[in-house]
């Protein structure tokens, strides 16, 4: 009699490659980025062809992409010298495109991905405690010092940075590389909550703690505040969907 | 057996001194010229050097090229000719069949560009005037691999300020394929780490690449390099 142990992971050496909706993907990574304010109003996209190839897609998918960003007023496309696709200045701040975003989401989604999330800042968190040098530590305590958290913009563009240090002082490429593609297609919604500033202080101030376990190489204590700061922003991002559910706004 | 440690030691000074003949060779080349360059024309030179070392069956490099001075190129504060070998399934660059240059008008590689002068591949051989391997290391900025960077000063005289940097990006497993047969051969667990005791190979199970190792026992030196191999390095506790 054969033995049947195995066979799921046998099976999921198989399974289908997500590569279903593909200019839908390129759109909702786009959309995310610009209406969570990643990507910053007037700033110019990389080309078309560079995107197809950062984003391992086809070059039609590209422009199918951006079509219906053009449409949807999020970028404009300029000819000539200079031309390219620019992020459009927004009239009005983007919140009725984020609750439709958020909206759209399910919270069973949100929850896992939250706890996915919060899984690989663990893991790259605790190794970064475990195998900082001296040296690392003292990088990664400049940096912090520099980093704005006063700002919305500076706020959610340091808090994926700060991630990216821990990762890696993991050591690990795939940590890394996980954490590249996670924030990529996560980060901008997770970190909606940094218009608050009572969110933004708290985050720097568990960043700043966490910074202090790694300079003490402890990888319990350093996991543990990255458990709580994940949970906090997980906690803001289901509030403001339960507030939209029930009619409300974004923000309270 | 202290002659097999001896020839490990041996074999990774070797191996780095033959990447580092090949960055030799470029910065000849690059300090015959003039005192300040215009940007196209030092990025055809560099390119010419750098991309036959980045192809080809079995590429050393991973990445290569040249980083200025502020001022070595005219017009320019900071002037990166760095480019990359074949790309599969990169998460920031997607693939590619031939070497691409490292394109720094991405936001993201601003904040990193500007204090460039600090950083360790830079900053040591500007102020030692010597070689030097930064490393290992997750490089995040271009291949995502476990990497060591390897500088070299280039100056047009002796006397005259550093001009910038040649460079190029080893990953970790290309040196592993050519030592670690020797390190296996060895009657003892063996571990090869940085100036900071941290793990490029080991022999001994529980002491894991990325790691850092605290060792009390006998090491032997790398000749020329910050490394040195750790003979029965001291087992480490569990994460």
């Amino acid at each position: 009699m054969e033995a049947h142990n195995g066979g799921g992971a046998r099976d999921a050496i198989f399974a289908q490659l997500h590569d279903a909706g593909r200019t839908e993907q390129v759109t909702a990574r786009l959309t995310d980025a610009i209406i969570l304010g990643v990507l910053a109003p007037d700033e110019r996209l990389p080309s078309e062809s560079d995107l197809a190839r950062r984003f391992g897609v086809a070059l039609i998918t590209v422009r199918e992409g951006l079509a219906v960003l053009r449409d949807a007023g999020l970028i404009e496309t300029r000819r000539g010298r200079g031309g390219g696709s620019f992020v459009m200045k927004a009239d009005a701040p983007h919140s009725t495109l984020v609750q439709a975003r958020l909206h759209g989401l399910a919270q069973v989604d949100l929850s896992d991905t939250a706890d996915y999330f919060a899984t690989i800042v663990e893991g790259c968190v605790q190794r970064a405690a475990v195998r900082a040098s001296q040296p690392d530590s003292d990088r990664l305590d400049r940096w912090l010092n520099r980093a704005d958290f006063s700002t919305v913009a500076g706020a959610r563009t340091n808090a994926g940075g700060f991630y990216l240090e821990l990762a890696i002082l993991s050591q690990s490429a795939q940590l890394v590389r996980e954490l590249i593609r996670l924030q990529a297609e996560f980060g901008p919604l997770l970190l909606l909550g940094m218009t608050d500033p009572d969110a933004r202080q708290s985050l720097l101030d568990s960043n700043r703690a966490i910074a202090g376990a790694v300079r003490a190489n402890d990888g319990a204590s350093a996991r543990q505040l990255a458990t709580e700061q994940v949970r906090g922003l997980a906690e803001w991002l289901l509030n403001a969907k339960a507030r939209i559910e029930r009619g409300g706004a974004v923000n309270d | 057996m202290t002659d097999t440690i001896s020839d490990c030691a041996a074999a990774v000074s070797a191996f780095f001194a033959d990447a580092f003949a090949e960055l030799d060779g470029w910065r000849n080349d690059l300090s015959g010229g003039e005192p300040a360059v215009r940007p196209t024309d030092l990025d055809a030179h560099v390119e010419g050097l750098v991309v036959p070392a980045l192809t080809g069956t079995s590429p050393l490099f991973v990445g290569a090229g040249f980083i200025a001075a502020p001022g070595y190129v005219r017009g320019r504060d900071i002037h990166f000719a760095w480019w990359l070998g074949p790309q599969t399934g990169n998460p920031l660059l997607g693939s590619s069949s031939s070497a691409t240059r490292l394109d720094l008008a991405t936001r993201a590689y601003t904040d990193y560009v500007r204090d460039f002068r600090t950083l360790e591949w830079y900053q040591v051989p500007q102020s030692t005037n010597q070689t030097h391997v930064t490393g290992p290391y997750v490089d995040h900025l271009c291949t995502c691999e476990y990497i060591f960077t390897l500088t070299m000063p280039v100056r047009i005289d002796a006397d005259t300020p550093m001009v910038g940097v040649v460079g190029a990006d080893v990953s970790v497993r290309r040196l592993e394929t050519a030592v670690l047969p020797l390190f296996l051969a060895a009657d003892r667990p063996l571990a090869l780490v940085n100036a900071v005791d941290r793990v490029v190979l080991s022999t001994e199970p529980t002491v894991q690449v990325g790691q850092l190792a605290p060792h009390s026992g006998n090491w032997l030196e790398c000749t020329g390099l910050p490394f040195r191999v750790l003979v029965g390095p001291d087992p480490l506790p569990r994460l």
